[in-house]
């Protein structure tokens, strides 16, 4: 009995002051950890919306996306974080696009953890600067093995054609969900 | 369909030890034999399907409603071990030839990372209840694949010619790296 | 303790002869999946030896307080209390490292080395002798991973701590980043090491049997003069 109640007094204290001091640093970590996302997600916005000064999120829509201003206030497009199926799994990417739906401006892959040295050139240029002024109507193709002849298109990357090909799909989606539900939900 | 894709995502494509590398130290230390290989990787898999059910409701009905997730790792890591515990003794009640199968082994799953990995990765990845399921039985039908054909190999290697330098872990690493390779060949099958 | 043995052989003996990775192959998870590059090897490592420094520091404190039957129970809260704290601090801190270790950090909670030591060391032995014990294990722990990481930087990506080292002309080594380069690195690696340890006992035996042999030649040699 006594060694019973030796061990729950033992386990209790440990886990009181287990759970004690990790509430203390998680108060002190959890609004740095907050900050980091935010910063992490402002930096993709800018880096997809080069004229970009400001942003704010879009409410009509249930998912995350972010209307963008230029430095005089002029909506001048959106960026929209998407995720969907790699070669090995998730690859998470942020899209941008001009305000009327029809041009990408620029993507940028968050995460990804397709093959080192082959997938993971869709991350890199030139294939990712294929996607600055691409026209996204009636939305992005891709030709593989051959320059590309309309406007478009992206041509695949050599040994990494079921990346790329993924990452048209995952723009494609994105694109059509938002233009869906901005329809919808009025634009402007 | 999509269930279906969980498990052999978590089974074959992602293997626990080959490609994340989850449980490598019962992979070294229990795969010379193919009879104690194949009930290590069972019990595995059962205590792994078992954390998967627990870990899952643990998070969604008590660490997410109450804004505690910064108890993830204490409360995980407890509800592993105490489920390998209780595990241990039930078998012990229930079936003895059971028991001195799989008995010995019970206490090194503890330590093993392959299950505390997979209940960090099914809140990772946002699985729903059903799904974590079918991800815990792949993860674990994917643990006793790779340890029962590591196994498999490492009979055969008893009667190879090993320098002595490479003999036990060295080579075992090595055959791993084989057949990590091997595995690769299943990438972009299927993925989720 | 029959033999009492020197606090600075308590932190050494983790650095070579008992080293975690290539002599007691523990904490292989983090030691294979972590090591693409030296950086995030020695991020690892510094993290698990915080880790095991704090969680040894306090275990040997209390070690008498703890009742038999809860101690692993004890000592598992205990270890993964300090993980997340190191997890807590690196994402409000170092949010890229964090990112790039992902849920190998957590996973230090099940390194075996860490339970290993506190079940072996850290609950039998003064606070100073667990703490430099664990320093030791720490610092054979960040050679290892350091090596690692370094060689499957250089080869897999020509850099050494992203700063590249080899020529362009120098096709890297893809399969040196995929999980397969990490099995096959250590595995050459252990065999290598272990080839010069052997190689330097048979010298060792040989030179004693010559001296052996030569012995008895002097003695006779000194008989005579006598």
């Amino acid at each position: 009995m006594k060694t019973i109640l030796g061990m729950l007094i033992t386990l209790s204290i440990i886990g009181v002051a287990s759970g004690g001091g990790l509430a203390l640093v998680s108060s002190w970590a959890d609004p740095l950890i907050a900050a980091n996302k935010k910063a992490a997600t402002e930096l993709a916005i800018f880096q997809v919306q080069t004229q970009a000064k400001d942003y704010k999120p879009v409410e009509t829509v249930s998912y995350e996306c972010y209307r963008v201003f230029d430095a005089s206030g002029n909506a001048v497009g959106y960026a929209l974080p998407w995720e969907g199926n790699g070669f090995q799994g998730k690859i998470r990417m942020m899209i941008g696009i001009t305000a009327d739906l029809s041009t990408l401006t620029a993507i940028e892959v968050l995460e990804q953890v397709e093959t080192p040295g082959l997938g993971t050139k869709v991350t890199e240029d030139p294939f990712r600067s294929q996607f600055a002024d691409l026209t996204a109507e009636p939305q992005v193709d891709w030709v593989k093995g051959a320059p590309p002849t309309r406007e478009n298109q992206v041509e695949t990357i050599t040994g990494a054609t079921i990346s790329s090909k993924a990452i048209v799909a995952i723009v494609n989606d994105g694109l059509q969900h938002l233009r869906k539900d901005l329809a919808e939900g009025g634009a402007q | 369909m999509e269930l279906i894709l969980i498990f052999f995502s978590a089974a074959i494509v992602n293997n626990f030890v080959l490609a994340y590398f989850l449980g490598i130290c019962p992979f070294i230390g229990v795969s010379n034999k193919l009879s104690s290989a194949f009930p290590m990787g069972m019990a595995t898999t059962f205590v792994m399907v078992l954390t998967a059910i627990v870990t899952w409701l643990i998070y969604h009905l008590v660490l997410v409603p109450y804004h505690v997730e910064y108890l993830e790792y204490v409360s995980f890591i407890l509800v592993v071990a105490s489920l390998v515990q209780f595990v241990e003794m039930f078998i012990k009640k229930v079936s003895q030839p059971l028991y001195r199968a799989l008995g010995i082994f019970l206490p090194l799953i503890t330590t093993n990372c392959a299950i505390l990995g997979l209940a960090l990765f099914i809140v990772l990845k946002e699985y729903s209840f059903v799904e974590a399921i079918f991800y815990g039985v792949g993860a674990g039908a994917g643990f006793t694949l790779a340890i029962s054909i590591m196994a498999g190999i490492r009979e055969e290697l008893e009667l190879a010619n090993v320098p002595k330098a490479f003999q036990g872990a060295p080579i075992t690493l090595i055959v791993a790296g084989l057949l990590a390779l091997a595995f690769m060949g299943f990438a972009g099958m299927i993925s989720v | 303790m029959k033999k009492q043995v020197t606090l600075f052989t308590e932190f050494t003996k983790g650095l070579w002869d008992q080293n975690p990775v290539f002599k007691q192959v523990l904490g292989m998870c983090p030691t294979l999946a972590v090591t693409v590059s030296a950086m995030n090897g020695i991020a690892m490592a510094l993290a698990t030896t915080f880790v095991l420094t704090f969680s040894s520091l306090i275990i040997s404190l209390i070690r008498k307080l703890i009742p038999t039957q809860v101690r692993i129970a004890s000592y598992i809260v205990i270890i993964a209390t300090f993980v997340t704290i190191v997890d807590l601090v690196m994402r409000a801190q170092f949010p890229e490292l964090s990112k790039e270790l992902g849920p190998y950090i957590p996973l230090i909670v099940v390194n075996c080395l860490i339970l290993g030591r506190q079940e072996a060391f850290a609950s039998k032995n003064t606070p100073i002798r667990a703490v430099l014990d664990a320093l030791g294990m720490g610092a054979g722990f960040l050679i290892a991973l350091a090596s690692l990481g370094a060689i499957r930087e250089i080869l897999g990506s020509r850099t050494l701590l992203g700063v590249q080292i080899l020529p362009d002309a120098f096709e890297p080594w893809l399969v040196m980043i995929l999980p397969a380069g990490a099995f096959l690195t250590l595995g050459l690696m252990m065999g290598f090491l272990n080839f010069m340890v052997l190689r330097k006992k048979t010298r060792e035996e040989q030179e004693l049997l010559s001296r052996h042999l030569q012995e008895p030649k002097m003695s006779l040699a000194k008989g005579q003069e006598a």
